[in-house]
């Protein structure tokens, strides 16, 4: 009998062990609880601690290896396609996942799927939300309509033919229409205990303070179901703030530490995990009339005129020297002929030819801001390219606004009034994906407002570039395409292509598991604390 | 004594405790002899004219630098206090620095000194509701605390120097003002204001003569103990990116774009701080000093 309780015991203790994996404790950039409700705010970092821990979406992108480019692969939906009888290439077949259920038991099926984008879409629906309407509606521009065909199949139409409708649908999260309903049919009570299908869920909830996700046993994948006992979400905007709270061990996980730390972090033995991922910090050119950039010995002569080694040096090696738009080695890099490197004799003579020196310079004024989610270091940043540039003969004046009204700057384009006569504007892109990639920034009925494109660039080739890349369904000749793409982008050199992030984050030695995707977006569920 | 009094005509003779020249020979020497209020004009006229002659001091250029010797401790060979994160000599962008930032502080206070005591006085002096109003109006600023008001000004209005100086100018009126309508009202109550009406001396020879001379000198003294607010609220501003901007050297700025070294070269970090400190201490120093000094009893 004693043994026997000895033995009980023993095996309670031992299941504890083995189910507790800890609590991981992460300081975020963001000011405040990203959007809770499905479509989060606070952009790639929103979705990635909110977004694709909470919910899924239809097509979920792959984030288990560090070694290879993410891709997207089956969420909620385990197929999707043209449909095979429509000749207008723009009706698509999603096949539903079966057997998922929401956090609240309810079940999630095509009718969920459409309420979740009338919830975007349709502003006399009653559940839509304007809140994740401004989060979400612009992600899929591509969507003319969508029906349910039966419960686990959905048809969604597009406005014309676009290959890139997969990458758009990977936005869209799915929130639980029973949740919404017992809750009164209220979006801020939703917040409080929101529903998805996702890997977690939320267990409470202090806005700009912390949120507290524990794992979902029941999730459909299973072998992405967390091993923690629970994660922490804290917001910390403050880059020193949350080196502090690391070292004193208030929290064993930070997000961008700044790279003067890094030597002090590792140096008290925490680790520093980066990876490659699809970010870019350029200036984004405009290209209305009237400004310098018009000129294309002059975007060249600025893009061989950045020292990129010297800003490394300035970053503590965080960061990938720009070859082009696109990362060196991504699969849509292609072969640009022109070269971007340091170069300030070539630039200087380039500068001579548009007729500009260092003593007659050209003067022009530049938007930056002091800081902002990745933007890496803007300020000492920027000042570094300014020196570059004076260098060759273009004098920059910079125009400092905050963050948020840069980032309504950059919405309302360059001929906007609130640009106030800037010719460029220091802007850091999600390139993730062909449409946020390239597309957006250069087709000219994308011209901001409209859409993202600052500059108002408009090329009739590039146009045609960007309607193969929406026409062609084959993955290889869709990516053959978007090489052409980038080759345009480099060799007109449509930016200053200055450098690309590597997605630092510093963490306790105490933290294992984690695999750092190439992507903005990270998977949580292989972590586990060590004691 | 001096009061005479004719039937028929009254002869306006100064009976107000003016302070005259003596009065301002016995601050001076007072001051003077006040060894904290000296030792901090000496740190204040050791910056200024520092900032002023800098050009001529032969120091390294304040824009340019090194990207491979960034962020070298104090002391280190050609950089006595260091470098900044961008390899800049930060002796000489702390000089160049000081010229920004003392414009900074005393041009929103020089302003406001202006602006504030006349509204005050002419307020205070005229009373009734003209009083009010602007005491009413006065008194919706002072519902904002000077931080927030400086930087929702400043995000309105803009980053920029010439809008940092407007901002601040703004958030310091309102605490002018209020003192000297204060001080006015106390003053125009006084006997010699008095007897000055009645003799038929017109509203601005009263103020001009019996008003001004005594109450300027309060108004000053706390003009100058604002001086050290405006540096630290126009360095904040800078800090948050509304002041001056890259690559100017000024304090708030520097201190913004060091932060980050605070782990690597925390005393080259600290220097903008430090001198921020040390001027804006250094002007309430001697602001303490001088009305030590001015509350002399005729």
């Amino acid at each position: 009998m004693r043994h026997a309780a000895l033995a009980l015991i023993l095996l309670s203790t031992f299941h504890h062990v083995a189910a507790a994996q800890g609590t991981l404790r992460i300081a975020m950039t963001a000011a405040d609880i990203p959007l809770t409700t499905g479509q989060t705010d606070n952009g790639g970092e929103g979705q990635r601690f909110m977004g694709y821990t909470i919910y899924d979406a239809l097509i979920n992108w792959d984030l288990s290896s560090a070694t290879k480019p993410s891709v997207l692969v089956p969420g909620l939906a385990e197929s999707w396609g043209l449909d095979p009888n429509d000749t207008t290439k723009t009706k698509w077949i999603f096949k539903l996942r079966p057997g998922v259920h929401f956090h609240d038991g309810s079940d999630f099926t095509a009718d969920a799927v459409v309420w979740n984008l009338d919830k975007l879409l349709k502003a006399d629906s009653v559940q839509y939300d304007p809140r994740q309407s401004a989060q979400g509606k612009s992600r899929i521009p591509a969507v003319a309509s969508y029906r349910t065909v039966n419960k686990l199949t959905l048809e969604i139409t597009t406005k014309s033919p676009d290959a890139t409708l997969p990458y758009q649908i990977a936005w869209i999260l799915m929130s639980s229409p029973a949740n919404w309903e017992t809750l009164g049919k209220n979006w801020e009570a939703v917040a409080k205990t929101p529903s998805g299908t996702g890997p977690w869920k939320l267990a409470s909830f202090v806005p700009h303070e912390r949120a507290e996700l524990t794992p979902n046993q029941d999730y459909w994948d299973k072998a992405r179901i967390p091993k923690l006992d629970k994660m922490i979400l804290l917001p910390m905007p403050e880059v020193n703030a949350r080196v502090a709270a690391l070292r004193s061990g208030q929290v064993d996980w930070i997000e961008a530490p700044s790279p003067d730390a890094v030597k002090s972090l590792t140096d008290a033995s925490f680790k520093i995990v980066t990876n490659a991922y699809p970010h870019n910090w350029t200036w984004h050119l405009s290209r209305v009339e009237g400004s310098p950039w018009n000129d294309i010995r002059i975007r060249k002569a600025a893009n061989l005129a950045i020292d990129r080694d010297g800003m490394k040096e300035l970053l503590a090696g965080l960061m990938i020297p720009a070859k082009g738009f696109l990362p060196p080695g991504h699969q849509w890099f292609g072969h640009p002929t022109f070269t971007v490197e340091y170069n300030p004799d070539e630039a200087r003579q380039l500068m001579k030819e548009a007729g500009y020196t260092p003593e007659k310079p050209l003067v022009t004024k530049v938007l930056i801001s002091p800081s902002g989610s990745g933007q890496m270091q803007p300020l000492p940043m920027n000042e570094l390219v300014q020196q570059n540039l004076a260098d060759i003969g273009i004098k920059v004046d910079f125009e400092v606004v905050e963050w948020n009204q840069l980032i309504n700057i950059w919405r309302a384009g360059a001929t906007d009034p609130s640009a106030r006569g800037a010719t460029a504007i220091n802007f850091t892109y999600f390139i993730q994906d062909p449409f946020t990639g390239l597309i957006r920034h250069v087709q000219c009925n994308l011209a901001a407002p409209n859409g993202t494109n600052w500059g108002h660039y408009c090329d009739a080739d590039m146009d045609a570039l960007s309607n193969q890349v929406r026409n062609t369904f084959d993955p290889d000749a869709q990516t053959a395409i978007l090489q052409k793409m980038h080759e345009k982008y480099v060799d007109d050199a449509l930016f200053l292509m200055v450098t690309h992030d590597v997605n630092a984050r510093a963490m306790s030695q105490k933290v294992k598991g984690f695999v750092q995707a190439q992507n903005w977006f990270q998977d949580f569920s292989p972590i586990t604390m060590d004691k | 004594m001096a009061d005479t009094i004719t039937f028929g005509k009254v002869t306006a003779v100064p009976i107000a405790p003016v302070r005259g020249k003596g009065y301002w020979a016995s601050v001076i020497t007072r001051l003077v002899h006040d060894p904290v209020a000296m030792a901090a004009l000496a740190v204040i006229l050791t910056i200024v004219l520092a900032a002023i002659f800098a050009p001529y001091l032969g120091l390294a250029d304040p824009y340019r630098g090194s990207i491979l010797r960034r962020l070298r401790p104090i002391g280190f060979t050609g950089y006595p206090f260091g470098s900044d994160e961008l390899g800049r000599d930060m002796l000489t962008r702390l000089i160049y620095g000081g010229r920004l930032s003392l414009v900074m502080g005393v041009t929103p206070v020089l302003l406001a000194f202006f602006v504030g005591s006349t509204t005050g006085i002419v307020a205070a002096y005229i009373g009734g509701w003209v009083n009010m109003v602007v005491m009413r109006v006065i008194d919706v600023f002072f519902a904002f605390p000077s931080v927030l008001l400086a930087i929702a000004l400043s995000g309105a209005l803009g980053a920029g120097i010439v809008n940092s100086i407007v901002s601040l100018t703004i958030v310091f009126i309102p605490q002018i003002a209020r003192i000297a309508e204060a001080v006015t009202t106390q003053t125009r109550n006084r006997d010699f204001v008095e007897a000055a009406r009645i003799s038929g001396a017109g509203t601005l020879t009263i103020i001009r003569v019996h008003v001004l001379g005594n109450v300027l000198g309060p108004i000053f003294v706390y003009a100058t103990s604002l001086i050290s607010v405006s540096m630290i609220l126009s360095s904040g501003l800078s800090f948050l990116g509304l002041g001056v901007k890259p690559p100017d050297p000024e304090w708030g700025l520097m201190l913004n774009t060091l932060r980050t070294a605070i782990y690597s070269q925390p005393l080259v970090a600290a220097l903008p701080g430090a001198m921020i400190f040390m001027t804006s201490i250094s002007f309430n120093l001697f602001s303490d000093g001088l009305r030590t000094a001015m509350e002399v009893r005729q």
